[in-house]
């Protein structure tokens, strides 16, 4: 075991990508929280699904892949967020419909399209062979999360609570919700690069369902959940070097055991009471 | 006469397909407490939401604090109003405390690092006025339907609004509670000169407490002050022809039986 972390640590693949996915698991734990809160997991699936047109489009024009999907993802979460408002299309449903379209709109561009575009890393995450340029991009979308979670986390908590009241008390709420649903697009994208198109909903969701059974405010809450978020980055990195797993799906499933405990003691717990 | 906290001018309001609320007008000074009643349907919530600014009227307008209620003046004017709606979703989902709910009627609450320890005294006096000082730590989930509705109302009061506005504050509440929190906004009104709108459905139970009612169907068929009563025609073109009414308390706002004048 003891070699294991040496080796680990002495492992220049795994240090190149250590800080960028303890990085990510520090803000899919924020953004989860309001995920869970606001209902928007299917959210989630939708953009970071959507994405891959995003991809698409940018590998046929030859752009910049990450930014271009970084605006696409936005795109589509902002419509999300206006669509319903149009009467006659439920949010789940405008959701499944922009998620298998812009899904096959992305597939449809990439086989069409000349560049050789690695399709799995984009489907399954591919953190190991991270560049400078996209560890760049991740510390600066990194920091736009984070900095509007810093301001607009109570707001959109109270939004969460009781939307009529937030509102009679004055708070932009239809703004306000805008902004979620830009940011939940923008770290859509940040989680990319770590677990893939398919994988980033649970990074997404997870680490906030593992602390919902016991946080009791939201900062316990948000406490709790970065606390499973880091463990479940750190236990799925390792047993990724260990066993020779992709990182993503390693990281995911750990997420997914810590989960099946958490739950499970929650149980346990209620019962002997 | 001081000046009104709230003045509305000939408002109407429609949901696109209907008209809720026609030609209403309305004035309110510090310290008088007004009940609206109505059959199901009538515009009393959508009457609170305009005043609250949560929808805009297609005419007339409304002066909160002398100041006519804009997009713009919004937010300002709205720090000074509480607020209690109708609750749909009963089962509240997020981990909260007691505390931290009433935390959430302050105005302060946006900053990340206000916090419920730093506003305690506040948030126990808010919770004493409701009687829920007890629960100052608990989870708010825990607690029961009536408890929640009081722990919200202690939201609404906490910043201590000059306008209250409340949509069925009773609903969840048994009959002791329901007198309780009569006499509670009574005496905010005389003590601290709040104005108070409250929707309800059981005249005979507010009636006693009020200062006036006004009977609302789309538009406001009477308004009776203290020691007046509400002639027979009013409830029937507000309820149907086949309201029958008893008058069980001659001090009653509107249950003495008719004598037939009309105070608008």
């Amino acid at each position: 075991m003891t070699d294991l972390f040496i080796h680990f640590f002495h492992s220049p693949v795994m240090m190149e990508s250590l800080l960028p996915t303890l990085l990510i698991a520090v803000v899919t734990a924020t953004m989860s929280v309001m995920v869970l809160a606001h209902r928007l997991s299917f959210l989630t699936v939708g953009v970071s699904h959507s994405s891959l047109a995003g991809l698409g489009l940018a590998s046929l024009l030859g752009l910049p892949l990450l930014p271009s999907a970084t605006g696409f993802a936005v795109l589509i979460a902002l419509l999300l967020a206006l669509m319903p408002q149009k009467k006659g299309i439920s949010e789940d449903a405008g959701t499944g419909i922009l998620f298998a379209g812009s899904m096959a709109l992305g597939i449809t561009l990439i086989s069409t399209s000349t560049s050789q575009v690695n399709l799995f890393g984009l489907l399954f995450g591919s953190i190991l062979t991270i560049s400078a340029t996209e560890q760049l991009w991740l510390w600066l979308l990194a920091a736009i999360i984070l900095t509007s979670c810093l301001l607009a986390c109570r707001s959109w908590w109270s939004i969460a609570f009781d939307a009529t009241t937030a509102a009679a008390n004055g708070l932009p709420v239809h703004g306000l919700r805008l902004l979620l649903y830009g940011i939940i697009g923008l770290t859509a994208i940040l989680c990319v690069k770590l677990a893939g198109i398919i994988l980033t909903a649970g990074l997404m969701i997870l680490p906030a369902s593992c602390a919902w059974l016991w946080g009791r405010s939201l900062s316990g809450l948000w406490l709790l959940s970065l606390l499973f978020s880091l463990l479940g980055s750190g236990i799925g990195l390792l047993t990724s070097y260990a066993m020779d797993w992709p990182a993503g799906p390693a990281i995911v499933l750990a997420l997914c055991v810590l989960f099946i405990a958490s739950w499970g003691i929650s149980w346990l717990k209620n019962r002997v009471r | 006469m001081n000046q009104p906290l709230l003045a509305i001018h000939d408002i109407s309001f429609s949901n696109g397909k209907q008209t809720i609320l026609e030609h209403i007008s309305l004035t309110l000074e510090a310290g008088h407490f007004l009940g609206i009643v109505g059959p199901n349907g009538a515009g009393k919530s959508t009457l609170i939401n305009l005043i609250a600014g949560l929808q805009q009227p297609d005419q007339g307008h409304i002066d909160l604090f002398g100041q006519c209620l804009k997009r713009f003046n919004r937010r300002r004017l709205l720090k000074k109003v509480g607020f209690l709606h109708q609750l749909h979703d009963q089962q509240p989902r997020l981990p909260m405390r007691v505390c931290d709910v009433v935390l959430m009627g302050l105005p302060g609450y946006a900053n990340p690092l206000t916090s419920a320890g730093k506003h305690r005294q506040r948030i126990l006096q808010a919770l004493r006025h409701t009687d829920m000082e007890h629960a100052f730590d608990a989870d708010y989930r825990n607690l029961s339907g009536g408890q929640r509705q009081r722990v919200r109302l202690a939201r609404a009061l906490v910043h201590q609004p000059k306008l209250l506005l409340l949509d069925e504050p009773s609903a969840a509440l048994d009959s002791k509670r329901q007198e309780k929190l009569y006499a509670l906004l009574r005496r905010l009104c005389d003590e601290q000169g709040t104005a108070i709108i409250m929707v309800d459905h059981d005249i005979a139970a507010i009636s006693s407490h009020v200062d006036s009612v006004a009977c609302l169907n789309r538009h406001i068929h009477h308004h009776a002050r203290k020691g007046e009563s509400i002639p027979d025609h009013i409830w029937q073109s507000m309820y149907g022809e086949h309201i029958q009414l008893m008058a069980h308390d001659a001090a009653c706002i509107g249950c003495a039986p008719a004598t037939g004048h009309s105070h608008d």
